[in-house]
């Protein structure tokens, strides 16, 4: 078997020479990339990455120790040669991480190891720690390399005969494919040289180092051998291991690894044969259980790469304080308290640093309970440093998620772990679903403290040796072989507490003999432990590392679905008394959106970065062609911490999500054409794709206002709070001034509640900005009765408008408007005061534009149905308004601002309705769907500022809009140039309203259509993406002129779907009518929506 | 009223599912050790997950058998909470009298229980560390105010706790070593507005301890009571997290009874 898939990898290398140098960028699936099994598998730092590999025989020699008295043959391993960065791997597991190799080629190791781990028989050597590599002659044509290793060599030179650490590998392959590893490894070899000095230093801290160097002397120079003191291995040299040493049989235990070592090498050098791992299943001896905990989880690898990792983080964050810190030093006191090393000083210091340095390393985990009483146990037979380098493995790659901030790895697993009860004790999992007993609750805390708080010490330990070598699955063995032990028992169970008892007292019982009646000794001298031992490994061998990643991607997302939802619930309810203007569906898709937004960013971002990291190292490292891969998990709340602001940017996301104005006018400049028009089908995908078909976000200077005004500290973004707080304002119980007052102070750049005439211009842009893309029927003009009831009035009759169109003329009114009411700003200059020459010739021009607006029928046209107006208009027109000239500042305040607005039909119910309605929450159609889709089908129409000929009202409408925007933009220039004007006449004068666009004064008006995201070139940019925008608009308004409007707003309405927000709409609808024309009629009205209909399909058909 | 004299007169038994949530280190776990075992320590081993033990309580009537799960608190154990709170039938939400914001989080768990866990849930909120406080200082002693706003009454000292609206600050001037920061009008009168159950309580002295329990047993409506699960299922103390042997003691019937003989109760 072996032998053939051998065959089938040499063949592969045959096949696919360019293997080592073609990228693989295929991490779309779920499955981990490749680099991440390899370095799974050999328990390498994420640094490492398969460079190369290849199938070669390990050839052992024969021990030099056993030379005499036992004479044997070396051994020899065929298996498959893998080179890292940094490291030369071997396994007998025929696994490959080629890119061109199968999945199940690179997770061969997860099937059953027997208990080999997953790295098998073979090794994991550091190059720094090869001190030689030489090419054999050898006659068969064999490619043979033996390796020496600094093993033994680094330490005080022992006197005496020293034989180095020697072995041969034959590779096994083409000879190109022979040299082409052979020159990696070269390449490896200088690099690691650097590192020399790093294995020294952690070679020296190991025990194994001191256990075969003292026995040596020993041997030579009689009893004097105690000069060095041992290396640390743990608070259990000074406060005495757990259990009986001699009932553990430690001192014969530790010959035997003794023995071992000489043999097979010891720490960075060690080749691991099947004694290895027989020797850890029968528990490791006291002193080398930190040591070979290290190697057989890979931290000594980590500790090797930055031995001074551990302490240099304790003093660079010496003295600083954080929650993690609170939380530690809580439970130092409860950790492991009847263990006497943690009743002193000393032992909860060491504690207390571990746990803190881990900290801050990992901010993302801090610290969750149940770390303190694992590094507590692990601090026992380990250094500091050794445990946090443990500890860092542990929470990464073998219990990943557990410590996470929502612990979804521990939930996770114990679903697998019941899934697993169910599929191999079908009885008991059925009695336990009957009686109601809930297994995880039992089962947790053994995966969470790795059974140190349930079984006692000496055997949680036991458990400990050979899960560090084998991986999770030993936890998930143990637990299934306690149940299995324990079945008939727990099958007469009837609760929870009986259910936990008969468990706790199991595991009190676990030294007890488990045949105690037994006639034959040596079946009573089994201990239930053992008895254990052999049903976890042999009854539950079936249980491998790929059942449980199986089981892990099955139950994944309902497990990350239920912690969501349970962090949505306990958010929504925590963001305090303002959130309750909103509803719950409503609060709900904001926590949805907000989530989504900063996510799909973050995902972008992730994205991004990785493309820049391949490509730096593409350069940097041509032999280097794996990418780093993407397997750290992001974008779902559910799996650790959440980013929690938004920024800007991100903002402009959430508001062209939740309200159509929002959304950008044309597609984002970076993206491709194609790109626009491919629909927003990735939209939800929530943070899985960077769903490149969206329409980009708008970006006006409205929001802007809106970010700053909603924001706590702009700097820092939005919080979730924040948004709720902003939307509750406006979406809250309906309240019309409520809503004027709020884009008044959006406004009230002073904060002192006037608004001068930079900030009504940029008022009513953003009135034009924000009503863009239609009303969706929330204003329902009632003039046209108006109109009806006074023909004669009207010199040009009933050319009837949309909405639209309408709206356009009261901000045009409201611009006036403001200016006539305005308050002059300066206390000491009358309201009458004669002005200079220039300002007046400005006022006429003013007033000429208006004029203008007259003859070309938009302006004043619009404003028929109020009385009041035409009479103001004129008088503005005829006489200059003082405050019109732009020599005399001017501002309004709120009630003049309230007045303006509730003068006008249109903007009243701009602000009672539509501005709150237009933040879209429980909707069912996604607003960027459609926008998207109109998008795309404005793209496939003519572009371009002029209106072709026979585009119908179309055309007419967009000339009409085009004008409003000029209208405003030819208003603002005018104020500008008269700025600049008294700037130049009046020196003296401190100005108060131009400190923020200098230098937009003159660019936009040269440009008009330039994009600079500034308020006046804001504008301008509004009027180049306007034609489509209106366009959009003009669709709606089509749909308006087919259709009845009640039935069109109906419609409109009706993709809301949830929220009440048909009965509000029905509520609207009436009383706009009444509160504005008593004495009009409902049938009258819809009867005027009939001529409507006519007259504007007439014009139609007209132009 | 020990064991054998329920035992001797057949009372109905039932069971009753009792979670205890709230912040880490409020002293929930100190809380049912003192009611199961009548016992303090100062260092609990942190809980990991939750523990689960059981204590029986004898009302005039019936018997009540408490399966407690004592829930770990750092925040970051909240989503596990839904599995132990599951069909409770009662729910201890503990605060710490000393810590304002662990009151905040107590609303929040109270909210939760209201809206997520079994309708008709009985909900006691409970401010532990009362030994901490100058209505705590003076020794154990009667705690007879089982209803809503369980100050003990009198005493020179115990008149600052009416006036404990006032601001914090103040209080801890006018009283130092009192080191109360949620004042037991402000907690009650949350705890009246959601009907919840109210004490408070010093896990330390006993202080009110068994009330809180007495005073649950007699709020689970009689119709929610299942029968007893079987009486082998045993009195004993279980604790998920620490199994060692050395901790492995039955809980002590007799003794606890000679400690605080307490009316209605007789755990």
């Amino acid at each position: 078997m072996m032998q053939w898939t051998s065959i089938v990898q040499k063949a592969q290398s045959f096949i696919d020479p360019a293997n080592f140098t073609l990228p693989s960028l295929s991490t779309s699936d779920r499955n981990p990339s490749k680099a991440s099994l390899f370095r799974q598998q050999f328990r390498l730092p994420d640094s490492q990455n398969p460079l190369q590999e290849i199938t070669a025989d390990l050839i052992l020699p024969v021990p030099h120790t056993a030379e005499q008295s036992r004479p044997r043959p070396g051994n020899r391993y065929t298996g498959r040669l893998h080179l890292s960065e940094r490291f030369i791997c071997f396994s007998t597991q025929p696994t490959s991480f080629l890119p061109g190799a199968t999945h199940a080629h690179s997770t061969h190791w997860a099937g059953p190891t027997n208990g080999a781990g997953p790295a098998g028989n073979g090794f994991t050597i550091p190059l720094s720690a090869i001190r030689r590599v030489e090419r054999l002659n050898s006659v068969s044509h064999v490619f043979s390399l033996a390796l020496t290793t600094w093993n033994g060599a680094l330490g005080k030179q022992p006197a005496g005969v020293f034989v180095p650490q020697r072995f041969t590998l034959q590779l096994d392959g083409s000879r190109q494919a022979c040299e082409r590893f052979c020159d990696g490894l070269k390449k490896g070899l200088r690099e690691g040289m650097k590192e020399i000095e790093n294995l020294r230093v952690v070679v020296n801290d190991c025990y194994s180092e001191f256990l075969v160097t003292a026995v040596k002397s020993k041997d030579q120079s009689g009893e004097n051998a105690e000069s060095r003191p041992p290396p640390d291995a743990g608070l259990g040299m000074l406060f005495r291991y757990p259990g009986d040493a001699r009932k553990l049989r430690d001192r014969s235990k530790m010959r035997l690894w003794g023995e071992y070592f000489r043999e097979n090498g010891r720490n960075a050098t060690l080749i691991r044969q099947p004694t290895f791992h027989k020797l850890i299943r029968v528990g490791l001896p006291n002193r080398l259980r930190g040591e070979v905990w290290e190697i057989s989880s890979g931290s000594l690898y980590l500790r090797l790469r930055s031995p001074r990792l551990y302490t240099d983080t304790l003093s660079k964050f010496s003295g600083q304080e954080s929650l993690a810190i609170d939380e530690i030093e809580k439970d130092l006191n409860r950790s492991l308290p009847e263990y006497a090393g943690f009743q002193s000083e000393e032992g909860i210091g060491r504690l207390r640093r571990v746990l803190t340095a881990y900290s801050w390393t990992n901010a993302e985990i801090g610290y969750c309970q149940a770390m303190n009483i694992v590094v507590a146990a692990l601090l026992i037979y380990m250094s500091e440093a050794q445990a946090f380098f443990l500890l860092s493995v542990l929470c990464d790659r073998l219990l990943p998620g557990y410590y996470s901030t929502t612990m979804y790895g521990t939930l996770l697993d114990q679903k697998v772990f019941e899934s697993l009860v169910e599929r191999t004790m079908p009885v008991l999992w059925d009695h336990l679903n009957k009686t109601d007993v809930q297994l995880s609750v039992v089962s947790l805390p053994w995966f969470l403290s790795l059974y140190i708080n349930s079984m006692p010490l000496v055997f949680a330990f036991r458990v400990l040796d050979v899960f560090f070598l084998e991986g999770p699955k030993v936890l998930f063995q143990v637990g299934l072989a306690i149940l299995r032990v324990n079945g008939e028992e727990l099958l007469e169970v009837q609760d929870d507490g009986s259910f936990i008892s008969v468990l706790k007292s199991y595991f009190s019982r676990l030294d007890e003999s488990a045949h105690p009646r037994s006639e034959n000794p040596k079946l009573r001298a089994i201990t239930r432990f053992q008895e254990l031992m052999v049903v976890a490994f042999k009854e539950f061998a079936g249980i491998t590392h790929a059942t449980v990643i199986e089981e892990r991607d099955k139950h994944k997302d309902a497990v990350l679905d239920n912690i969501e939802s349970f962090a949505k619930r306990t958010s929504i309810r925590n963001l305090g008394p303002d959130s309750k203007k909103l509803s719950m569906d409503d609060l709900g898709v904001i926590y949805d959106r907000f989530y989504e937004v900063l996510y799909d960013r973050l995902q972008r971002e992730r994205v991004r970065e990785e493309e820049l990291r391949r490509l730096e190292k593409r350069r940097a490292e041509r032999t280097s062609t794996l990418g780093p891969p993407a397997d750290h998990e992001v974008g779902r709340v559910g799996l650790g911490p959440s980013p929690s602001h938004m920024d800007y940017e991100g903002f402009r996301e959430f508001l062209a999500a939740t309200a159509k104005w929002a959304l950008g006018d044309s597609p984002g400049p970076s993206r491709s054409p194609s790109g626009a028009s491919s629909g927003a089908a990735g939209w939800r995908g929530f943070g899985r794709s960077p769903s490149p078909g969206r329409p980009a976000p708008a970006d006006h200077e409205f929001m802007r206002r809106l970010y700053r005004k909603w924001a706590t500290d702009p700097d820092e973004g939005l919080s979730l709070q924040n948004v709720v707080h902003g939307l509750a304002r406006l979406k809250g119980p309906r309240d019309i001034m409520n809503n004027i007052q709020y884009f008044f102070t959006l406004y009230d750049d002073r904060g002192n509640g006037t608004v001068d005439r930079e900030g009504i211009l940029r008022m009513s842009e953003a009135l034009l900005f924000l009503s863009r893309r239609g009303f969706d029927g929330t204003i329902t003009p009632t003039q046209t009765l108006d109109e009806f009831g006074h023909p004669d009035r009207d010199a040009q009759p009933s050319e009837p408008l949309s909405t639209d169109e309408r709206f356009l003329g009261s901000v045009s009114a409201f611009i006036r408007r403001c200016f006539e009411y305005a308050d002059p700003s300066t206390p000491g200059g009358s309201p009458g005061a004669s002005p200079s020459i220039p300002a007046d010739e400005t006022a006429d021009k003013l007033a000429s534009v208006r004029i203008g607006d007259d003859d070309d029928g938009s302006g004043d046209l619009l404003d028929v149905g109020d009385e009041a107006t035409p009479v103001h208009h004129r008088k503005a027109s005829e006489s200059a308004n003082p405050a019109l000239d732009p020599n005399n500042p001017l501002h309004i305040t709120l009630p003049t601002f309230r007045m303006v607005i509730l003068a006008d039909e249109l903007l009243e119910q701009f602000f009672d309705a539509f501005f709150p309605r237009s933040f879209r929450l429980s909707v069912d159609s996604h607003p960027a769907v459609t926008a998207a889709s109109t998008l795309s089908r404005l793209r496939r129409g003519a572009s371009g500022g002029i209106v072709p000929p026979g585009r119908g009202l179309r055309g007419v409408l967009d000339n009409i809009v085009t004008d409003g925007i000029r209208m405003a933009a030819e208003v603002k220039k005018r104020m500008d140039e008269a700025q600049r004007d008294m700037e130049r006449n009046a020196v003296a004068r401190g100005d108060d309203d131009e400190d923020e666009d200098d230098e937009d004064e003159s660019a936009p008006l040269t440009t008009p259509s330039a994009s600079t995201p500034t308020t006046v070139g804001g504008m301008s940019n509004w009027g180049a993406g306007a034609y489509e925008a209106d366009r959009d608009l003009l669709e709606g308004a089509e749909v308006l002129s087919v259709r009845e409007k009640d039935a069109a707003s109906l419609l409109d309405e009706s993709p809301e779907g949830g929220l009440g927000n048909g009965s509000r709409e029905s509520k609207q609808s009436p009383s706009s009518d009444e509160n504005r024309r008593p004495g009009s009629s409902s049938p009258h009205n819809s009867h005027a929506t009939d001529k409507d209909e006519h007259v504007v399909s007439k014009v139609e058909f007209d132009s | 009223m020990s064991e054998s004299t329920s035992a001797n007169t057949p009372k109905p038994s039932s069971s009753v599912k009792l979670v205890l949530l709230g912040e880490a280190a409020v002293g929930k776990s100190s809380l049912v050790l003192r009611f199961v075992n009548n016992d303090f320590q100062e260092n609990k081993e942190p809980t990991i997950g939750a523990a689960f033990l059981t204590q029986k309580c004898s009302l005039p009537t019936r018997t009540i058998k408490f399966e407690i799960w004592d829930t770990a608190g750092q925040e970051r154990f909240a989503s596990l909470a839904p599995m132990y709170y599951r069909n409770a039938q009662a729910a201890l939400v503990v605060y710490d009298v000393t810590k304002p914001s662990s009151l905040t989080k107590a609303k929040h768990w109270v909210a939760e229980l209201q809206r997520q866990a079994s309708p008709g849930i009985v909900i006691a909120l409970v401010g532990n560390k009362l030994d901490l406080t100058n209505d705590g200082n003076e020794t154990a002693g009667e705690s007879a105010a089982t209803d809503e706003g369980a100050t003990p009454a009198g005493e020179g000292e115990g008149a600052d706790g009416e006036n404990q609206a006032d601001e914090e600050e103040e209080e801890q001037e006018a009283a130092p070593g009192d080191a109360r920061k949620v004042s037991t009008q402000e907690a009650g009168t949350y705890a009246e507005e959601e009907g919840l159950l109210f004490f408070e309580t010093s896990a330390k002295t006993g202080v009110n301890v068994v009330d809180v329990f007495t005073a649950i047993a007699n709020a689970i409506p009689e119709s929610s009571l299942k029968s007893g699960r079987g009486p082998g299922a045993g009195t004993g103390q279980t604790t998920l997290g620490g199994a060692r042997p050395a901790e492995d003691s039955r809980v002590n019937l007799g003794e606890r009874t000679a400690a605080t003989a307490k009316e209605g109760c007789a755990c």
